[in-house]
This record gives structure tokens, sequence and C-alpha cells, in this order.
């Protein structure tokens, strides 16, 4: 953070013009992205309450197999937001059992964003959305099987 | 009535939520500056005057410029529409989309800071091979079959 703002500062004497949009673009992005704060703060408390380790364990552990590929990858289509705003949650399942290869296939799979559907089918057609959607799901999920092998070797 | 089973309070996951999300925030706001700053001086134009050559350039350079935008996935809708009517190729395009919403060069290091360097560097090289394989068989699946 204080490298930014002391990259900020200098090119403020240079471009003040562009510092100045840059600031105001900043905060537009934040004011766009507040409420996936929000709602990502009320689900990280809701699964700290709610959910006891042993079922993120059931649901997202070393055992969770097919299942928890499932829901990896169905997490991470219905996710939303930018993925910075979803590191603390996923570092604190991580802590508490979730696996790695499951967190990989989260990840790649936030790459099917529901609202950019209609955007993606109006500019490129349907078949272009349906087979790169399918493409996402499929590397996800190989992601997360090299990744496993590779990370833990 | 305090269930047996529930060790802690609604409150208490609310407070340790909220601390835990202002744990990362200096990085979220880092991240967020730089797109503020990455969105006010690359503008779309000098983004199509890199395409254009072969699939492997166009997929190459479109992932790279995927990678190092961000903000809104929308917007990579917006320049890839106006790069499509500027000719840019579907190898381009799709590199260019998916690496917006999966490759991030902004936020590696708070990414790096948070999961750990090794993590970050196994998961942005699949994810980077990942990216460019999609962009090259979507684009090819589309000419065989549509």
């Amino acid at each position: 953070m204080i490298s930014v703002i002391i990259i900020y500062i200098i090119l403020a004497f240079f471009d003040p013009k562009n510092i100045l949009s840059s600031v105001f673009k900043s905060i537009d992005i934040l004011l766009q992205i507040w409420p996936v704060f929000i709602f990502i703060i009320l689900l990280t408390a809701f699964i700290n309450y709610f959910l006891k380790p042993k079922q993120i364990l059931k649901y997202f552990g070393e055992e969770s197999g097919k299942r928890g590929v499932f829901y990896a990858l169905l997490t991470g289509i219905i996710s939303h937001g930018p993925l910075y705003a979803w590191y603390g949650l996923l570092e604190e399942l991580r802590t508490k059992g979730v696996k790695d290869e499951l967190l990989i296939i989260f990840f790649y799979s936030r790459a099917i964003k529901i609202p950019m559907i209609p955007f993606s089918i109006a500019v490129f057609g349907t078949p272009f959305t349906i087979i790169i959607s399918l493409y996402i799901l499929l590397f996800a999920y190989l992601q997360g099987k090299v990744f496993s092998h590779l990370y833990h070797k | 009535m305090k269930k047996q089973n529930q060790p802690i309070t609604l409150k208490f996951a609310l407070i340790k939520a909220l601390k835990s999300f202002i744990s990362i925030l200096p990085m979220i706001l880092a991240v967020i500056l730089l797109v503020g700053l990455f969105q006010s001086y690359i503008t779309p134009d000098m983004i199509t005057k890199l395409f254009g050559y072969n699939a492997l350039s166009d997929i190459s350079v479109g992932t790279l410029f995927g990678a190092v935008s961000s903000g809104n996935p929308i917007m990579s809708y917006i320049i890839a529409e106006e790069l499509l009517n500027n000719n840019v190729t579907l190898y381009a395009l799709s590199a260019f989309i998916l690496s917006w919403v999966t490759l991030g060069i902004i936020q590696l290091p708070a990414e790096a800071s948070i999961f750990g360097i090794r993590f970050t560097i196994y998961k942005n090289i699949l994810t980077l091979l990942s990216t460019m394989c999609i962009a090259f068989l979507t684009t090819v699946t589309l000419k065989v079959f549509f």
C-alpha cells in the first residue's frame, strides 16, 4: 500500500491530470464493489458461525472427492466480485482444511460469470459462450488435479 | 439459549470476519489504486495496435494484456467488442477476456502475501497455460463445428 502511494506521489509531480483521473477511477471501483465486501464479510461470518470444521472438511477437505470438485466448481461460478475481495475468506477456509486443489478449481471456474453471459452472447454469440464455458470447467478441474500432483510432490 | 454444539456466537463470528477483512484491506486498496492507475494510462487504441499477426502471437498478446488489465469484467467485453470490430482474431479476444478475469499481475503481490509464493507461482502458471489452451481450443472448435 505504501509503495503504491509513493508511486502516486511521484507520478503526481509529472502527470497530475492522469493521477487525479486514476484516483477518481479508483474511488469509482470502490463504490462499485463495496457491496461485494459486505457480502463477503457476512458470508465469512455465516461460515464461521454455522459451519463446523467437520462439515467444511466433509465438503471441501481431503476426503471430499467428487462432491468437493462439484461444489468448488459451483461456488466458483456463482461467486461475484473481484478475486482479491475473496482472498481473506479463502485463506481462512484454507486454514480450516479446505484442499488447495479445490481452491484452484474455485479460482478458475470464476472465469464463468453468470451476469456476463448476456454480454458474451451479445458480442461473441451463443456457440462461443457455451464452448468457452465448457472448456473453462474442464480446465478448472484439470488445473486442480495437476496442481495437487505438482504442489504436494 | 446457547446450543452446545455452537461454540461461538453470531456477534463473535461477525467481529472475527470483520477483523479478518480489515487485516487485508490495505492490500485490497493498493490493488484498487493500481487498477485506477492502469485504467488512466492504457487505452483500447494502444491494445488494438498489438494484434493481427498469427494465432500464437495473438493468444500471447491477448493473454498478456488481459493479465495486466483489471477492473469490472464488463469492460473486457466492451473492449473486446471494439477489438472485434477492428478485425482482431477470436484467438486474441478469447485469451484477452479469459486472462482479464483469471490472471492479475496487479494482484500477484497480495496473492503471494496471503497464500504463499509457491502456491501463487503454481496457480498462475497453470492459469496462464489453461487460458492459452482454452483460447486456442475455443477458436478451433468454433471453426470446425460452426
